[in-house]
């Protein structure tokens, strides 16, 4: 249950004061704690819970299920983004769905099980990083530990001779080290820099002289920066989730509404979050135009769309008119209007049986494939009398006979608008107390006034058999989905991601390196001889052994300008 | 605006001789490994101090380079292990290294040089060509991120003298970039309102990036579960010692540490490129994050990268079990590129293979 091996060569008991490179518990790349040493058998259960979830091990499996976890939000329809495409799950499954209901897998990232796994990565990513910041703290504060004894050992060492006494040549080293930023201590007083407590002085004079340099802390608080950052993207995340809201509108041209819940096709709140909260302002759409290629092989594909809007902040101010387009949402009262769709909407006139005209309206019919535009809605009219009518209708907006007869589009753009239509007549069942979707029809209580559908063209008219009225197509309007949202969690979680990129950025790049120095008194009267070690305790990424050579160097190298200063 | 043919034909005629001279390259790789001379026994063993500098023990070359630094006599004398080998200051090794390794390897990797170039050629006209960033469709992602693959993996040849690792992972570019010519190719055009921003040269570079970067690491990690799976079984006595092919690569733990490498420089420009389409996706959709099919498997992608880099610090994950996380981040990478953005219908439907 040994979450981090230490070598065999290391003593885990014992406090890795020179750890091999990569070894021992304490290494800030392998900072989870083993989780069942022997010595902890008597803990309690709760230490031995706390322990087991914040171990690495636990963290992996964690990572690994929240990925999983993914997977089914991918694949199944889920309601936060294609609300229709689940009910049409319903209908095509019937025997499956509920089952992928019961267990949230139409809405997988709002689901217990996921929150279950993401909150417990959290706490698990908690209860190590917390602590490593604890120990990151008190380790800035503690001088690095003493050089060991044989520096030959280490994975990087170097001699040097210099004419400087030993203590001399030391303190030398410690200041070209102390001017490369290393955290410093040594047992020769040099003035400058720290010295190890007073007692180490004592002995000085029949020992060695050392020094030992750390440096690269930044690593580790590069590490628990990305970390907490995770934390803070999540509370974001949270805090958008609480507050915000997304709203939706479905405007024709020369619409307008007023950005109140009534007037709303789709308001989706957060959970602290009420209809008093939308920003005031009011839209009203003047006209929608889309681009299309028009030749080579790319024809049909969208080159361009813009609505053109005018708009006021709040109720009574001064309106303003703006291109609305992709990538371009319009930014009113703090809040985001994006351009989420299009279509056509037909206008229809419908009279019935007496010669009143009962229906008489643009009609938002939803896209069946976008390449082409062929769209597809309905036309109610539950105040036709004596029966009500209704018409099912595809609208293509460049007409050509497709294969077998049926009516095509061949173009995204309304070169050759034309409708085809079913005609109902009967009960629209609208009096059920069921709410009914504009955008489909009941026809059970229903019956077709005609065999065929019937196609029509602009202006054209279709006097319906049996005296039951008649339907004018009288032309063609258009359509967009507009969708406004505020999120406050938003712009600090940009910051924080921002924060987290910098800290791994930070981790990968700096490494946590020691280098030490012994001198020795040279079998002549004066002079000594050093020999330099070094220690990259995390040097996953390479690049130790220059930094070291660079280093060594310039130990040697800088000897004379000390000597000369000292001599002077 | 409108595509300029010209500029959109060069492009065409460059990539296709970038895979050309990629397949050449790659036959030149492969004849170094069948009748390349047999100096290995001797140089194999140099070959690959050379690549262990990567494993930070040898402090062979940058004590060299120290040296002829200018410092005096009684300069550093290192005592680092291994004290044999002690090479030359990598400027003037690599060509020696080249001269060394012999007739193919020298053609086979002016010919990788000369692909690249090629290849890189291609993918700035066709930028040039449709006055945007060249990425935004499948076919020119898939062209763009092998470009990637080729340029670091060059770099990484020659850094590290991995010459016998070219006939795999050029290997890997020519099968991808092939395909991509004849499976998914599209002419030059412009891109649907919804791309025209200038957070496709942002995001969908990074992506690139990074992807190309990651192809690296998925070619090591296989060729280090091979070399692994190879060396147990000698060691076990399964298998025959004196695989010529398997004795030539960089050892496991080389090849272990080249893939670290390389993901932690992958790792940060995909996290840069999911938070870049985030701020595009509010910027184009509303929310920086709908959980749409491609979101999401970018996410298990960073997930699943996020886990080799614990792995790799943990007990008993090291070695094989990291390298298969790494595999299966690399395979939903794929998964995400070649299955979700071209079957499954979300906001990224882009891939322009209607």
């Amino acid at each position: 249950m040994t979450d981090v091996h230490a070598p065999a060569s290391v003593n885990p008991g014992a406090p890795p004061q020179t750890p091999p490179e990569g070894g021992g518990s304490a290494t800030p790349d392998s900072p989870r704690r083993p989780s069942g040493v022997p010595q902890q058998k008597n803990l309690p259960l709760w230490r031995w819970a706390w322990r087991q979830i914040t171990s690495m091990r636990t963290a992996l499996v964690l990572l690994f299920l929240l990925a999983l976890g993914a997977i089914p939000g991918s694949i199944i329809p889920q309601t936060g983004n294609d609300p229709a495409q689940v009910q049409q799950y319903f209908i095509s499954h019937p025997a499956l769905a509920p089952w992928l209901s019961r267990f949230g897998l139409f809405d997988v990232y709002g689901s217990p099980w996921f929150a279950a796994i993401y909150l417990l990565l959290f706490i698990s990513l908690v209860g190590c990083v917390v602590p490593r910041t604890f120990r990151l703290v008190g380790q800035s504060r503690t001088p690095p530990p003493k050089a060991p004894r044989f520096l030959g050992r280490l994975p990087h060492s170097a001699t040097y001779v210099s004419p400087l006494p030993p203590q001399e040549a030391v303190a030398a080293a410690a200041s070209v080290l102390g001017g490369h930023h290393f955290r410093l201590r040594t047992n020769v007083s040099t003035g400058t820099t720290p010295s190890s407590p007073p007692g180490k002085k004592a002995d000085a004079g029949d020992k060695t002289f050392w020094l030992s340099a750390e440096k690269g802390y930044l690593r580790e608080a590069g590490n628990l920066l990305f970390h907490l950052s995770l934390l803070g993207i999540l509370i974001c995340v949270a805090v958008g989730g609480l507050f915000g809201y997304k709203a939706d509108k479905l405007l024709v041209e020369g619409q307008s509404y007023a950005d109140t819940p009534s007037a709303l096709d789709d308001f989706y709140p957060g959970r602290l979050a009420t209809g008093s909260d939308l920003a005031p302002f009011d839209i009203t759409l003047n006209n929608f135009t889309a681009t299309y290629i028009t030749s080579g092989q790319n024809a049909g594909q969208p080159a361009a769309y813009n609505a053109n809007v005018t708009y006021t902040a709040t109720s009574g101010g001064a309106a303003k008119t703006d291109d609305l387009q992709v990538n371009h949402p319009l930014n009113v009262d703090g809040v985001k209007v994006y351009l989420i769709g299009h279509g056509f909407a037909p206008v229809f006139s419908v009279t019935d049986a007496q010669g009143k005209v009962v229906y008489d309206q643009a009609t938002p019919f939803i896209p069946a494939d976008t390449s082409t535009m062929l769209s597809d809605g309905v036309v109610k009219a539950p105040n036709a009398a004596p029966e009500q009518l209704g018409f099912m209708g595809v609208f293509v907006p460049t007409a050509v006979e497709g294969s077998g007869g049926t009516l095509n589009s061949a173009f995204p753009a309304a070169e050759n608008p034309a409708v085809s239509l079913i005609g109902y007549s009967g009960n629209l069942g609208m009096d059920s107390g069921l709410p009914q979707s504009v955008y489909q029809m009941d026809t059970t209580a229903m019956t077709k006034v005609a065999a065929q559908p019937h196609l029509m063209f602009p202006g054209q008219t279709w006097k319906l058999p049996n005296g039951l009225g008649s339907i004018t197509f009288v032309g063609y309007k258009q359509w967009v989905s507009l969708t406004a949202t505020y999120d406050p969690g938003q712009g600090p979680a940009l910051a924080f991601a921002a924060l987290a990129l910098l800290g791994i950025l930070v981790s990968f790049v700096v490494r946590r390196r020691r280098v030490f120095v012994r001198a020795v008194a040279a079998d002549g009267n004066r002079g000594s001889i050093l020999t330099v070690g070094g220690l990259a305790r995390t040097d996953a990424s390479g690049g130790f052994e220059e930094e070291f050579a660079r280093l060594a160097a310039e130990l040697a190298g800088t000897e004379p300008t000390n000597q000369s200063e000292t001599g002077a | 605006m409108g595509v300029n043919e010209t500029l959109a034909n060069v492009s065409s005629d460059f990539m296709i001789a970038a895979l050309l001279i990629y397949s050449l390259a790659v036959l030149a790789f492969a004849g170094d490994f069948a009748f390349g001379r047999p100096r290995r026994a001797a140089v194999a063993v140099k070959q690959q101090t050379r690549i262990a500098e990567l494993a930070s023990v040898g402090a062979g070359p940058a004590a060299g380079s120290a040296v002829s630094g200018g410092v005096p006599a009684d300069g550093p004398r290192t005592t680092a292990p291994p004290p044999a080998n002690v090479l030359p200051s990598r400027q003037a090794s690599l060509s020696r290294a080249i001269n060394d390794a012999g007739n193919w390897v020298r053609v086979a990797v002016a010919l990788s040089v000369l692909g690249v170039t090629s290849h890189l050629i291609a993918v700035v006209t066709r930028g040039f060509a449709v006055h945007r960033a060249p990425w935004g469709n499948m076919y020119e992602f898939v062209t763009a991120l092998t470009c990637v693959a080729g340029i670091f993996f060059v770099y990484v040849m020659l850094r590290y003298r991995a010459w016998s690792l070219g006939v795999f992972v050029m290997g890997a570019i020519v099968i991808t970039l092939g395909l991509a010519e004849t499976v998914i190719y599209t002419a030059a055009g412009p891109v649907v309102p919804a791309l025209q921003s200038y957070w496709l040269s942002i995001h969908v570079t990074a992506m690139t990036l990074s992807t190309g970067i990651f192809f690296i690491a998925f070619v090591l990690g296989i060729l280090y579960l091979t070399t692994d799976v190879y060396r147990a079984r000698v060691a076990a006595g399964k298998a025959e010692p004196g695989n010529g092919l398997l004795e030539r690569i960089p050892s496991a733990a080389q090849l272990d540490k080249l893939t670290y490498r390389t993901i932690i420089f992958g790792f940060p420009v995909w996290t840069f490129g999911v938070i870049a389409g985030a701020i595009w996706a509010d910027e184009a959709w509303g929310h920086y994050w709908s959980w749409d099919p491609v979101e999401t498997w970018a996410f298990i992608t960073w997930v699943l990268y996020a886990a080799y880099l614990h792995a790799r610090a943990t007990g008993g994950w090291r070695g094989r079990r990291a390298h298969y996380i790494q595999i299966i981040g690399f395979a939903s990478l794929a998964f995400n590129i070649l299955v979700v953005q071209v079957f499954i219908t979300g906001m990224h439907s882009y891939a322009g293979l209607g």
